[in-house]
């Protein structure tokens, strides 16, 4: 063992038996892990139940399924991406000390990362009492005409498998985000600084929207000459152009509302809203991008399939319970999405809210309303929310109007639910972003703390 | 003269405490005048500032503020109203400047009348008028990033200044700059009570407490000395602990 590494360990061990007067600190990397496995475990043990299904339309249901993780995936991510930046920022104070007393930057980074995936670990075994308690209540899902049951309960050993991926995916972001500060002696400073979101991305989505236009429109041409295969491949193609429309444009639309609401702020969380979002409008896009992809899809699918109902020729109970279960699952995605959106913000909240203890503190000594910063970085997220939401309606929207303005005329129930489901959804990001609301009082109640 | 601000009998014992932080301590402030409290870490200084400022509730004792709606006893107003009283009639410097970084400098201080209700319209403006008085022309729209430790204290004063606040708090706001820079923000804080308003100022520094009308030094939770500087003589009232 080198010198290095024991010295490592023997910090850890000694890190690891500190009494930490922070408990809500310690506690929220721990929750967040738990969440990500918890939601993680669901999802894969919702899916696995498709991958079992008999029929006709058993091939149809495991694509469906596929389709459906990999518009998890993004929220997924972002969600794990959250939990263990804020498990790596915590330690910033600790690690300048460790270089003013001559731990090298390998000591250190390995000290990080270790701490990182150990936090995750523990709350990859809490989370899975998470999925325990979750599995009976999405076993009661109905699909192909029955509940999915026992089914979405996962092989022993695949649990040990996601618990050690949680792990992995903190050690990683640890490892990434260390490489975005410099720690010396004298503290941590950033050397990263947040990223431009130009004008030209809007130029880029344009560009990206007209070709997934193109596509659509030529679906019968494309159908005449390559058949079914064709057509899946132009429809697959447009999908795919639409989510990278998406993304190039997300952060540039993103600033220029927030640039809109600055111009016009006349009270002072409107203004301090629209500055948290300018500060860096890549990271307020991330934050809740992974509703933009489901949202694209929810608006298309759930107005396609809102159509079928009316105009569909089903000929057997199968294909009817399969136009019904496409429908179900694009509201589970959607409202699957929308949970992990707001654990998302809820987490970056609650991470922002701490390391501003200072300022809240001394805020509050001014005479301003506890509650402003707070309800300022609420309307940030909500801002950023909304046009996220509205922005992927309109370039759904624009690929596939006529399908949707059919669905609302001749299925008006059918999309009054989707319509519902996204308004649980927005309320509950709103929920998560109102967590630093209940952390301000802690603060305020215990001053000496921070200052 | 009567006083601006009056203490009577300020006691202050922390939860858990054995130990009162301040005992029995009474104080007058008067209009116009500076006053340095002095004395070794531990010694109540920050609890006086706070109990006087509203900031912390006296476990027993009064502290009184002369507004132009009349006197308010301080130490009675519930939370909200104590917020009320520090937003619109005092004004706050601290160490560092704890401004909001998302801000730009001009924003900073506006937001202190904003909060009080003007538009941000002319809220910018006055801001703005301050910022160049304090001389920092130039620097409104930078962020707090973006300027020095003793710019941002500057603008840290403005907003102390921007609302009209008669009465000044300062905890060490020198604490953090080079002398010079030190020097310069107590020049800033010193024209103030020259232009009529009120200054009292926590501070380990006796260059600093040299500089101010009277020298109030705490030890253990008490006045031990209460030294006034005029022209032409100095008066001190020093008193045995009790």
């Amino acid at each position: 063992m080198t010198g290095s590494l024991r010295t490592t360990i023997a910090l850890a061990r000694l890190f690891a038996r500190r009494p930490d007067g922070d408990r809500m600190a310690a506690a929220l990397p721990l929750v967040s892990f738990a969440l990500v496995t918890g939601l993680l475990l669901i999802v894969v043990g919702g899916s696995q139940a498709f991958f079992t299904m008999d029929g006709t339309n058993a091939g149809f249901y495991v694509a469906l399924a596929v389709i459906a993780l990999s518009l998890l995936v993004v929220p997924l991510v972002t969600l794990s991406a959250a939990a263990a930046k804020l498990s790596a920022r915590r330690r910033d104070d600790r690690l300048s000390s460790l270089r003013l007393l001559g731990a090298t930057t390998s000591t250190v980074t390995l000290l990080t990362v270790a701490e990182a995936a150990a936090v995750a670990l523990a709350g990859a075994v809490a989370g899975t009492a998470l999925y325990a308690a979750a599995a009976p209540l999405v076993g009661l899902l109905q699909f192909a005409g029955e509940p999915l049951g026992s089914r979405v309960w996962l092989p022993w050993w695949v649990v040990p498998l996601v618990w050690l991926g949680v792990a992995l995916v903190a050690a990683g972001s640890a490892t990434v985000g260390l490489r975005g500060v410099v720690v010396t002696p004298l503290g941590v400073r950033t050397r990263q600084k947040p990223g431009a979101a130009r004008g030209r991305r809007a130029v880029a989505a344009a560009v990206l929207v007209a070709v997934a236009w193109l596509a659509v429109s030529s679906l019968q041409a494309v159908g005449s000459v390559l058949g079914f295969a064709g057509v899946v491949l132009a429809m697959g193609s447009t999908f795919g152009l639409g989510l990278l429309a998406l993304d190039a444009v997300g952060p540039w639309y993103v600033r220029v509302r927030a640039r809109r609401l600055h111009a016009r702020a006349d009270g002072v969380a409107a203004l301090l809203a629209s500055r948290m979002i300018l500060e860096d409008p890549k990271a307020a896009w991330r934050q809740v991008a992974g509703i933009s992809v489901v949202t694209f899809v929810g608006v298309i699918a759930g107005a396609g399939l809102s159509l079928v109902n009316v105009v569909g020729d089903r000929s057997t109970q199968q294909d009817t319970w399969l136009m019904h279960d496409m429908r179900t699952g694009v509201l589970v995605t959607l409202g699957i999405s929308f949970v992990m959106v707001a654990c998302t913000v809820a987490i970056n909240q609650a991470a922002a809210t701490l390391d501003r203890a200072r300022v809240y503190v001394s805020l509050d000594r001014l005479g301003v309303p506890p509650t402003l910063l707070a309800a300022a970085a609420r309307r940030s997220v909500m801002t950023a929310l909304w046009t996220v939401l509205l922005g992927s309606a309109a370039v759904s929207l624009v690929l596939v109007f006529p399908i949707v303005g059919m669905a609302v005329l001749l299925q008006p129930l059918a999309v009054g639910v989707v319509v519902a489901v996204f308004a649980v959804g927005v309320a509950l990001v709103r929920g998560g972003a109102s967590v630093a609301h209940r952390l301000v009082p802690g603060i305020l109640a215990r001053p000496e703390r921070v200052l | 003269m009567s006083p601006l601000l009056s203490a009577r009998g300020l006691t202050m014992r922390y939860p858990g405490s054995t130990v009162p932080a301040l005992s029995d301590v009474s104080l007058d402030v008067l209009p116009g005048e500076s006053v340095a409290v002095m004395g070794a870490s531990g010694s109540g200084k920050t609890t006086l500032l706070h109990l006087l400022a509203g900031i912390l509730t006296p476990t027993a004792g009064s502290v009184t503020l002369q507004t132009a709606q009349g006197p308010v006893a301080v130490h009675a107003l519930d939370d909200s109203g104590r917020s009320r009283l520090r937003r619109e009639e005092l004004g706050f410097v601290f160490q560092q400047g704890l401004l909001l970084d998302e801000l730009t400098a001009l924003e900073n201080v506006a937001v202190a009348l904003m909060l009080n209700g003007v538009p941000r319209a002319l809220a910018q403006a006055q801001a703005s008028q301050w910022l160049a008085a304090l001389g920092l022309t130039g620097l409104e729209d930078r962020r707090l990033g973006a300027l020095s430790g003793g710019q941002a204290q500057r603008v840290a004063i403005a907003r102390a200044q921007v609302t009209g606040a008669r009465l000044l708090f300062a905890d060490e706001p020198t604490g953090a700059l080079d002398s010079r820079t030190g020097a310069e923000v107590l020049d800033l804080l010193l024209a103030a009570v020259a232009q009529g308003r009120t200054l009292v100022v926590v501070t380990h520094d006796a260059q600093v407490a040299s500089r101010c009308d009277r020298v109030v030094t705490l030890s253990d939770g008490v006045i031990v000395a209460d030294t006034r500087r005029t022209p032409a003589t100095e008066t001190t009232s020093a008193k045995a602990r009790a």
